[in-house]
């Protein structure tokens, strides 16, 4: 499904992410955590090339996606392309991230009706579904600024699904959350997961990744140190690194 | 000292006033419409990636923003006609200096706007498959033009002050029209007081618009 493989990338001089190697399968639910700084949300901001990357590949469904080889050379590719590779990864951001200025039906159908996707009827019934699968249905003309955090993430959600992609990514969907509503959030995002959704997710929410995810990837300095199933991470980490860190996030919580 | 405004009503002064203050309004307004699709363009183009774009917005910026109005205009009325024999109508000439010029100011006030909306609504319209000119357009405009508004209706009236400037290139608006009438009858109070009377009106307009067009623009989309 995604391919990483002999990932760099830089800011500058700052090697931001060291040669990460990642094969995430059809269905699964991948959970990465790591200190802050570490690179978990660049590394996932480059699976849609929303990040640049300076050498190495990123494939989705055996496409590379952002940099592609011709004539021998690594280039960029044309925006066009690029474009129909991101409807295939819906993404939901740490801030949302909602049109302010649209209701949330039109947060849900802008991009399907712009890109010609759907017609006005089909995206408003899409709308409607989806709204109802995040519990908003009573919400679908209000403004963001209306609603509460939790919901907003739902609307986000609602909005990336709404291109029908085939895996979903999710930059630290809680963190900005008040305590009371991230388990809306969660609750919208197990269902996805159930209903087999690929999905990448960064987050600090412990309990998700347990519960939910197929693999944990453990990230430090810009490497992934450690890639296990939950309960070998949780339980007993290979690495000295993971448990400092999961001691520390979970003496606190 | 003694005031007379019966003035006006001789010698056909108030209609010749009248026409002159029609003549700034269509100037201002068409000089306006010019102003708004330069601003945009170059706005936009200052902040493209491609470096040949960007320096020529910023050179146009730099060489409108940097040079009298005054100067602008005899260069494109005078100069052009008798350098280059490029022949612009007053009229033609006027508006086109006045958009220019303008045009300059609002190129900032667009690429400010669009600055200051979060990067995240960028990356959320593209993250959605949207190109960066459908994301612009759809998601970062929209938004752009309601903090785009205050300072656009200080540069408006700055334009419709600035028409004044035209009487110097023979546009018949309202500033010459004073002129006219003062060179016969001396009565520089009078006239001139009646015709800052009318740039006020027709300003304070503006701005009475377009605070309008802001509440009805935030009613629809409560601000972010």
């Amino acid at each position: 499904m995604i391919e990483i493989t002999n990932l760099d990338k830089y800011y500058g001089s700052h090697h931001v992410l060291k040669d990460i190697n990642l094969t995430i399968g059809q269905g699964e639910v991948v959970v990465i955590i790591g200190p802050s700084g570490s690179g978990k949300s660049t590394l996932l901001r480059c699976m849609n090339y929303l990040e640049p990357i300076q050498s190495g590949q990123i494939s989705i469904e055996n496409q590379p996606i952002g940099m592609i080889e011709q004539n021998g050379k690594h280039k960029e590719m044309p925006e066009n392309q690029l474009n129909k590779m991101r409807e295939k990864v819906g993404m939901v951001f740490q801030n949302f991230n909602l049109f302010p200025h649209l209701s949330v039906r039109e947060n849900i159908t802008l991009s399907p009706l712009t890109l010609g996707k759907m017609n006005k009827k089909t995206a408003n019934e899409t709308a409607s579904t989806l709204l109802a699968k995040v519990g908003l249905s009573d919400r679908a003309d209000a403004y963001p600024d209306q609603l509460s955090g939790g919901q907003k993430q739902r609307v986000a959600i609602a909005r990336a699904l709404a291109m029908k992609p085939h895996v979903m990514l999710f930059d630290e969907p809680t963190s900005a959350l008040d305590p009371e509503l991230i388990g809306e959030v969660l609750d919208a995002m197990k269902e996805l997961a159930r209903e087999g959704m690929t999905m990448v997710v960064v987050t600090h929410e412990m309990g998700f990744a347990k519960d939910m995810a197929d693999r944990v990837v453990v990230m430090d300095q810009g490497q992934i140190i450690e890639v296990d199933k939950p309960d070998v991470i949780f339980q007993n980490p290979s690495q000295e690194r993971t448990k400092t860190f999961l001691h520390k996030v979970l003496t606190h919580t | 000292m003694t005031l007379d405004f019966g003035i006006l009503l001789q010698d056909e002064n108030l209609p010749l006033l009248l026409q002159g203050l029609w003549v700034t309004i269509r100037m201002t307004f068409l000089a306006l419409i010019l102003s708004c699709f330069i601003g945009l363009v170059i706005g936009l183009g200052s902040m493209s990636k491609y470096k040949w774009i960007s320096s020529l917005c910023a050179t146009y910026l730099a060489w409108f923003r940097g040079t009298p109005l005054l100067v602008q205009l005899m260069l494109l009325y005078y100069g052009l006609a008798i350098s280059l024999n490029i022949d612009l109508t007053a009229s033609l000439a006027g508006v086109l200096g006045l958009g220019m010029y303008s045009g300059a100011y609002v190129s900032e006030i667009v690429r400010g706007a669009i600055q200051s909306i979060d990067r995240g609504q960028m990356e959320a319209g593209r993250s959605l498959g949207l190109s960066h000119w459908q994301t612009m357009f759809k998601v970062i405009l929209p938004q752009a033009i309601r903090r785009m508004l205050p300072p656009l209706a200080n540069e408006f009236i700055a334009l419709t002050k600035n028409s004044s400037l035209l009487s110097v290139i023979t546009v018949a608006e309202l500033m010459r029209a004073a002129n006219t009438i003062v060179a016969d009858n001396y009565k520089y109070f009078e006239i001139y007081l009646t015709i800052a009377v009318f740039y006020f009106v027709v300003n304070y307009g503006i701005s009475v618009l377009i605070r309008l067009l802001e509440r009805k623009l935030n009613v629809e989309g409560v601000r972010s």
